[in-house]
């Protein structure tokens, strides 16, 4: 079985597979173009990943990429491992003594901070790159490997470290698709950012002071797409 | 000043007048300019030369031949054709009195020697 222009049906696929790399528009297009000439499938293959690359280049020379991978996903996810740690050690002492108001009260501030923190912070890396996405992907990952393959057996449950992931996730799937947070949603969890510094305790304050820029910007962009 | 390569797009766009599009470009550089042209570059250059306002780009309606799909159609606009022009001249004036004979073609000075 042939795909267009003689190349073999795998080889087609796997260049479609390739041209999920880029935009839907380019997509077409480069395989319009393709697909009309006659050049083989490797250099068709080649021609589609050497295109992604360059747009992929291309983004890496913007200051967003950046401040998402390394600014943001991969301090985020240190600071979210603790506090997931945190929670989920607050909801254990909770369970083990319910009567407590205090531990009711802590335990559940500790998890609405983890999942508002988890959720603005996965907002924020997809609203402010989502090209690549990827690579922040990779920065939060990258920690979360470590800890669970560095500490196994210590208490550190995959659940205990990682209640973050599924609020992140949620968040980086409103973020790529365009939602605009209202001003009032972007302000709520703006002025609700300082809240875990200020939980924290000793230690960590500057790490958690520069995770406050997420709850700024959006906080600005939502005041600016208001005016 | 435009560079090689955004030269060799113009001139294609130019030559190929309403039937300038990717692959259609890429052929007529690698077959008339005699270079090959991969389509990531010739599709980052466009963007670029777009983006200076020498061409200008547009979807066409989608096609059979290319399985449905649309193709990118490309005008050079006359900033464009300036810049081209502009490039041209310069290599025209700077040729001028130069000829690539034998001597200077030897790989190493002094092999006549």
């Amino acid at each position: 079985m042939r795909g267009p222009c003689g190349i073999s049906s795998a080889g087609w696929r796997c260049i479609e597979a390739a041209a999920g790399l880029l935009a839907p528009v380019e997509r077409e297009v480069v395989l319009g173009d393709l697909a009309e000439t006659d050049r083989g499938g490797w250099r068709g293959l080649g021609d589609v990943l050497g295109l992604a690359s360059r747009r992929q280049l291309a983004l890496w020379r913007n200051w967003r990429p950046w401040a998402a991978s390394f600014g943001l996903a991969l301090p985020a996810s240190l600071f979210l491992m603790g506090w997931s740690v945190a929670a989920s050690g607050a909801v254990a002492s909770l369970l083990g003594e319910p009567a407590q108001a205090s531990l009711l009260w802590l335990s559940l501030s500790r998890l609405f901070l983890v999942i508002s923190w988890a959720w603005m912070s996965g907002f924020v890396v997809s609203a402010v790159s989502r090209g690549t996405l990827w690579a922040s992907v990779l920065a939060c990952c990258g920690p979360c490997l470590y800890c669970l393959s560095e500490w196994p057996g210590h208490g550190l449950s995959g659940l205990r470290l990682l209640i973050f992931v599924l609020p992140g996730v949620w968040g980086v799937w409103r973020g790529r698709r365009d939602v605009r947070l209202g001003p009032g949603w972007a302000v709520f969890l703006a002025a609700l950012a300082p809240l875990a510094p200020l939980m924290s305790g000793k230690g960590g304050w500057l790490h958690c002071c520069w995770l406050l820029w997420p709850g700024w910007y959006l906080a600005a962009t939502a005041l600016r797409n208001q005016e | 000043m435009v560079g090689e390569f955004e030269y060799l797009i113009l001139s294609a766009a130019a030559h190929l007048g309403e039937d300038a599009y990717g692959a259609a470009m890429r052929e007529v550089i690698e077959t008339t300019g005699g270079r090959t042209c991969s389509l990531g570059a010739l599709y980052t250059t466009l963007d670029r030369l777009e983006a200076k306002g020498l061409v200008e780009t547009w979807m066409s309606a989608p096609t059979q031949q290319r399985g449905g799909r649309a193709r990118r159609m490309v005008r050079v606009t006359g900033e464009g054709a300036r810049a081209a022009r502009e490039f041209y001249q310069a290599v025209v004036r700077i040729s001028r009195g130069t000829v690539w004979g034998e001597s200077l073609l030897s790989p190493v000075r002094g092999d006549a020697a």
